[in-house]
Order: structure tokens, then C-alpha cells, then sequence
């Protein structure tokens, strides 16, 4: 076995927490039953991994294996990458058939043609999902296996994730070769990034619940209108603020949970304007601003801001707008004409 | 009183630990050799003790007190002491460079409130920065403690103070402004904690702090009041968010930078003494 491999091997399984080096095995398959029960998964890591190693050096594992090991971690812990969202468009309305096996020959084809030395591994999920891993070399080097680029391409949308981690110089090769294998002919960057893979699913297709209900579903355990320790002290008009904005919240995030972004970038680039009376900047120029907000569970803490009397409701459409625009970096301009206060986001 | 931007240039772009310090009794400095030999052995002691510093590393630290004339505001202010460990490993040889391992220096800047009325024998040097480990902080702050019967406490930056900094640092003329400035708010109690950034290109804030502003080398209140409330307004007008009821933790700009834990970075030399006079004013409040 070649030692690369092998100490590719080596380093994936150290990667994986004790607990879980079992069942990642099991999944690869790669080694037998037989073969695992021979592991000693107690000891440290450091000797589970050299056990490991020595096993696939029985079994002649290549590197083709070796990748294969390496999707299967990277798919259960995708939320350590960030990802990236591409959107692919057709150019006509030609409704053709998804082929699994023409998509990854066509995928290689045009890889291989442009670049000798990567290496292509991939692999179908039950949800539609197909992961492709990419490694990549040089005319002159071989493919560099610790910063491989992954894609997530679900064949029904036009939609495909990318966590790049690589030199930017071979992501429009990686696109040109997205678009010709599934037959789209266009495909654009969307401004929408984040580490939970399966809320940029979420928002973009559509899975979230969204501000139109035509039910009124039944409250979660426990209700969210008034928080636990309801004060006594509110008095009815309280209350009725307290509702009005609850309602207004509903309106726009829904009632169910939201997609789990951890930021949103605002580059505010409108004019400054103050009350005449304050006497103070009053440039013709824009008032140049980079907004960024943070959180562990951004809209959830959008959501509730309003409710902790931190903000109006309805909380500015440049905020709620997210999971529906299918974004979280934003450019914002003043608006011209009609309404002075609104504004537009190319 | 100008600090010679030589000997200053060992403060500047280093993140400091801000502490107010009470007047030391029978500081002086003409023994500054001696306490600098009892300050080392202090250390040595401590570690035998068993309160190590560095685990499994062989270290001889040294101690080194100087003073620096150059850094206060007037003649009524005591010159900044400096301190500095070094460590020079047993292993290598007596020709090898020393390592510096951590520093920490007193400094009084305009601190006449606290030092006129101040009986004798008390030396006023109410501002203390340290860089480096916080085990070396403590030892040094023990010692200090024990020999002197002063007192250190940690000092933490108010909003209202951290907003005085950003207005007064983005008003300030560079050749050239590299970075934004950044105002940092944090809204812990909701049900998924929020950081804010908000981030101004430096040519606008100035633009709009120069509008504010009505009498050159002197502020008001009032005026970072209005500074703020713009930066406010601005904001609620796009996102309608009261960033007034959020905490402001941390300014950002090219003159200095200030988080409300007490750290703090100076990257101008020539607003080093104006920081300083700020610092040294908010250290003799807390003393008070």
C-alpha cells in the first residue's frame, strides 16, 4: 500500500472521535466484520488508527478507498465546513432524464481533460443527495488530499453546495464541470453561506415553514406567548402589545422552526439623514457602513428581538427577508424616486 | 510632553490589561535595582512553592524595573515604571538572548486629581497595564501588594466610556485611516445570544463627528450624546433595531481599540498620551 495512502488513513481516523470510529468503519465497509472485531477500540486513538492502517494495508487500500473514507466523515460532520451555494440555470425547457452514471462520466471527462492529476470520488445519499469529493493536483504534483473540495448536488434542483477550502484559481473549472455533466448551462454564486448544510437545503428548497399559514397549528408545549415567568404586573394594554407583536412575528418567521444560519453581512451604502434641528452630516455622498450580525441561531435571535423590546415589530424586511431571498450577504443601496425610505438590494 | 516614539515603540499594537492601582507607600526610586532583585526572588520562591508558571520547562526569570521619564502628562505626574520579565533557558548558553516573557508598567498621565491630595510618602502611579500570562500578573501584582500596601483591581470599561473613546478616536486627523470604526454590541439574554458589528468607513465617521463637534480640542458630553444617537438613528432607520438598548462591548479605529473587560491597544504613537490621560482619569474614578 502506498504510504501516502496510508498515512492519509492513518490522519482521517484520528480526526473521528473514539466512540464513533466503529460505526464510520462499519459504513465504509472497506474492512470485514471479521476484521473489525480484531480492533481493540479501548486503546488510544493513536493505536486504533495504526491498527486501522495495518488492516488496510492487508487489504491493498488505495486511495480511491482512502477518499471513500473521507466523504463518509466529512458527510456526518458537514457542519464543521462552510458552504457555499451555487445556483445552475438551464437554457431551455428540455426535460430530460437524470442518469446518475452519465452524470459522473461527463463530471470526470471534463475534470480529467482540463486537469491530469485530481482525484474523484462519489457517493449517493438516500435523500437525492450526491456527494462528489474533489483533490487536487498540479500538471506536475500529485493531488493534495487534505484540502479536497466537496459538492452536495441534489439531481431533482438546480441547486449545488460547495465547501472549497482550495485555490479559487480551480473553482470555475469545478463549475464548468457541475454544468456540463447535468447538462445546465449557466451557474452563478448565490449570497448565502453557512456552516449548517442542511439549513441552506432548508431555505432553498423551500423546507422551512414559511408566513402563510392557513391553519392555525396547535401551540408547542407550553405555548411561546408569554414567557415562563408571566408577570403579574402586565396589565391588559401591555398584553396587547405583547400579542400584537407576537402576531406580527408569526407573520413573518412563521411558527415553525427556522433555518439555523450563524451570520448575516449588510454593506450599507445610503445616505446618512438626521433631523434638520441635530445640525450634523448632511453629505450628498453615501454613508459607508458594514454591518455583520452573529449568533449561534441568527433568526432565532432575529425573532426574538422584537418580544424583548429590543426592536419594532415588524422587524425591517432587510432582516426577515433571509430564508426567503435565499440570502445572508446583502448590499444595500438607497432607493431613488417614490419612496426615499425604502431601499433595494441588487 | 512628547514620549519619544522610540522608547513608547514597545506599547504600541499590543493588547493591555488595564488595572487601577492605589498609591504606593514608601515607593522609591533610587531602589529600583533592589526591588527588582526582590521581585525576582520573590518569583523563585513562588515556584518552588509550587506554584508554577511554566509546566515541565526549566526557566531562571528575570527582573527588570526601569523607569521611563518620558511617559506622563506633566511635571506633577511620577514617571511610568516599567517591568519586565525575561527567561533565559538553563539549557542554552550564557551568550543566548534573553526571552522576554511578559511586561507591565505604571504610569501616571494628568492624574493630578489623585496625586495633590495625597499625604507623603505615597508615590501615585494609579494606571497599571500588563502583557503576558496572568500568572505572571499575579505574582508581580502579590508582590507589589505585600511591599508597597497598594491595591490592584481590574479595570473594566463602561459603554458610556467606551462610546467617549470611539467619538473622540474617530475624530481624530490620520494621513491615513486604515481601518473602519467599529463598534461591537452584544445582546446576551435573548434566546440565542447576538453580536452585533457595526462598522463605519473612517472618513465618514469623521465627517460626521466634525459636524458634531463645535469647539475644536475640547468635548462635551453632549456631543458624543449626539455622535452616538446619529449612529443609532442610522442604524434603526435600516434594521429597526434599538442598538441603544444593546451593550456596546468593544470600539474599534486606527487610533486605539478598547474592549469593557479592561484591554485595550494603542497603534498611534502620536495619541498615546491622549489615550493614556483617558485611562488614567478612568483609573482614578475607580479608586475614588
Amino acid at each position: 500500500m502506498d504510504e501516502t495512502v496510508a498515512e492519509y488513513i492513518r490522519r482521517t481516523v484520528l480526526k473521528i472521535p473514539r466512540d464513533e470510529i466503529k460505526m464510520m468503519l462499519q459504513k465504509w465497509g472497506f474492512l470485514s466484520e471479521a476484521q473489525l472485531q480484531t480492533l481493540n477500540f479501548r486503546q488510544i486513538k493513536d493505536n486504533i488508527s495504526q491498527e486501522v492502517v495495518q488492516l488496510c494495508e492487508e487489504n491493498s487500500a488505495d486511495i480511491k478507498q482512502a477518499a471513500a473514507l473521507d466523504i463518509i466523515y466529512n458527510h456526518i460532520y458537514q457542519n464543521k465546513r462552510m458552504w457555499s451555494v451555487y445556483q445552475m440555470k438551464k437554457s431551455g425547457e428540455e426535460l430530460e432524464c437524470f442518469d446518475i452514471t452519465d452524470f459522473k462520466k461527463k463530471f470526470k471527462r471534463r475534470l480529467r481533460s482540463a486537469l491530469k492529476n485530481v482525484t474523484i470520488t462519489f457517493k449517493e445519499y438516500e435523500d437525492n443527495a450526491i456527494w462528489i469529493r474533489v483533490a487536487w493536483g498540479t500538471p506536475y504534483k500529485k493531488p493534495n488530499q487534505y484540502k479536497p473540495s466537496y459538492v452536495v448536488y441534489h439531481s431533482q434542483t438546480p441547486y449545488v453546495f460547495i465547501s472549497a477550502s482550495m485555490l479559487k484559481s480551480n473553482l470555475p473549472l469545478l463549475c464548468q464541470a457541475l454544468i456540463v455533466a447535468s447538462n445546465y448551462h449557466d451557474i452563478r454564486e448565490m449570497e448565502l453561506r453557512s456552516h449548517s448544510l442542511n439549513s441552506l437545503k432548508d431555505i432553498v428548497f423551500k423546507r422551512y415553514s414559511q408566513n402563510f399559514q392557513t391553519y392555525t397549528p396547535k401551540p408547542l408545549q407550553g405555548g411561546n406567548i408569554e414567557p415562563e415567568d408571566a408577570d403579574i404586573r402586565i396589565v391588559h394594554e401591555n398584553r396587547s402589545e405583547k400579542e400584537r407583536i407576537h402576531r406580527l412575528n408569526q407573520e413573518v418567521f412563521g411558527s415553525g422552526p427556522q433555518p439555523k444560519l450563524e451570520f448575516a453581512q449588510y454593506r450599507l451604502e445610503t445616505m446618512f439623514k438626521s433631523d434638520p434641528k441635530m445640525d450634523v452630516l448632511d453629505k450628498k455622498e453615501p454613508f459607508r457602513c458594514l454591518v455583520k450580525f452573529s449568533s449561534p441561531h441568527l433568526l432565532e435571535s432575529l425573532k426574538s428581538l422584537a418580544p424583548a423590546g429590543m426592536a419594532d415589530a415588524p422587524l425591517s424586511p432587510l432582516l426577515t427577508c433571509i430564508p426567503h431571498k435565499a440570502r445572508n450577504y446583502f448590499k444595500i443601496r438607497e432607493k431613488k424616486g417614490l419612496y426615499p425610505e425604502s431601499f433595494v438590494s441588487p | 510632553e512628547k514620549a519619544d516614539p522610540q522608547k513608547t515603540a514597545f506599547l504600541l499594537r499590543k493588547a493591555w490589561t488595564l488595572y487601577s492601582v492605589t498609591p504606593l507607600y514608601g515607593f522609591r526610586r533610587a531602589r529600583l535595582r533592589d526591588y527588582a532583585r526582590l521581585l525576582g526572588a520573590f518569583i523563585a520562591a513562588e515556584k518552588q512553592k509550587g506554584l508554577a508558571v511554566e509546566v515541565g520547562v526549566e526557566l531562571d526569570i528575570k527582573v527588570a524595573l526601569s523607569s521611563l521619564a518620558e511617559l506622563r502628562g506633566s511635571e506633577l505626574d511620577q514617571a511610568a515604571l516599567l517591568v519586565q520579565l525575561s527567561s533565559r533557558s538553563r539549557a542554552s548558553s550564557r551568550s543566548s538572548e534573553d526571552k522576554p516573557l511578559w511586561s507591565g508598567w505604571f504610569c501616571s498621565v494628568f492624574g493630578d486629581d489623585l496625586s495633590e491630595n495625597v499625604p507623603e510618602h505615597f508615590t501615585c502611579l494609579p494606571l497599571f497595564l500588563s502583557h503576558g500570562a496572568e500568572s505572571y500578573t499575579s505574582l508581580v501584582g502579590s508582590w507589589f501588594q505585600k511591599t508597597f500596601d497598594c491595591c490592584f483591581r481590574r479595570l473594566a470599561i463602561s459603554p458610556l466610556n467606551l462610546s467617549w473613546m470611539v467619538a473622540m478616536w474617530a475624530g481624530c486627523q490620520l494621513d491615513r485611516a486604515t481601518s473602519a470604526v467599529e463598534l461591537v454590541f452584544s445582546v446576551p439574554r435573548l434566546s440565542q445570544p447576538l453580536d452585533i458589528s457595526y462598522a463605519i468607513h473612517p472618513e465618514d465617521a469623521k465627517a460626521l463627528w466634525d459636524t458634531v463637534q463645535k469647539t475644536p480640542g475640547e468635548i462635551t458630553q453632549e456631543e458624543v450624546d449626539v455622535f452616538m444617537d446619529c449612529l443609532y438613528a442610522h442604524f434603526h432607520r435600516h434594521f429597526k433595531i434599538h442598538l441603544s438598548a444593546a451593550k456596546l462591548v468593544k470600539v474599534s479605529t486606527s487610533v486605539a481599540s478598547a474592549h469593557c473587560d479592561g484591554i485595550v491597544k494603542i497603534l498611534h504613537s502620536e495619541y498615546l498620551p491622549g489615550v493614556l490621560m483617558l485611562l488614567t482619569e478612568l483609573a482614578i474614578s475607580q479608586i475614588q
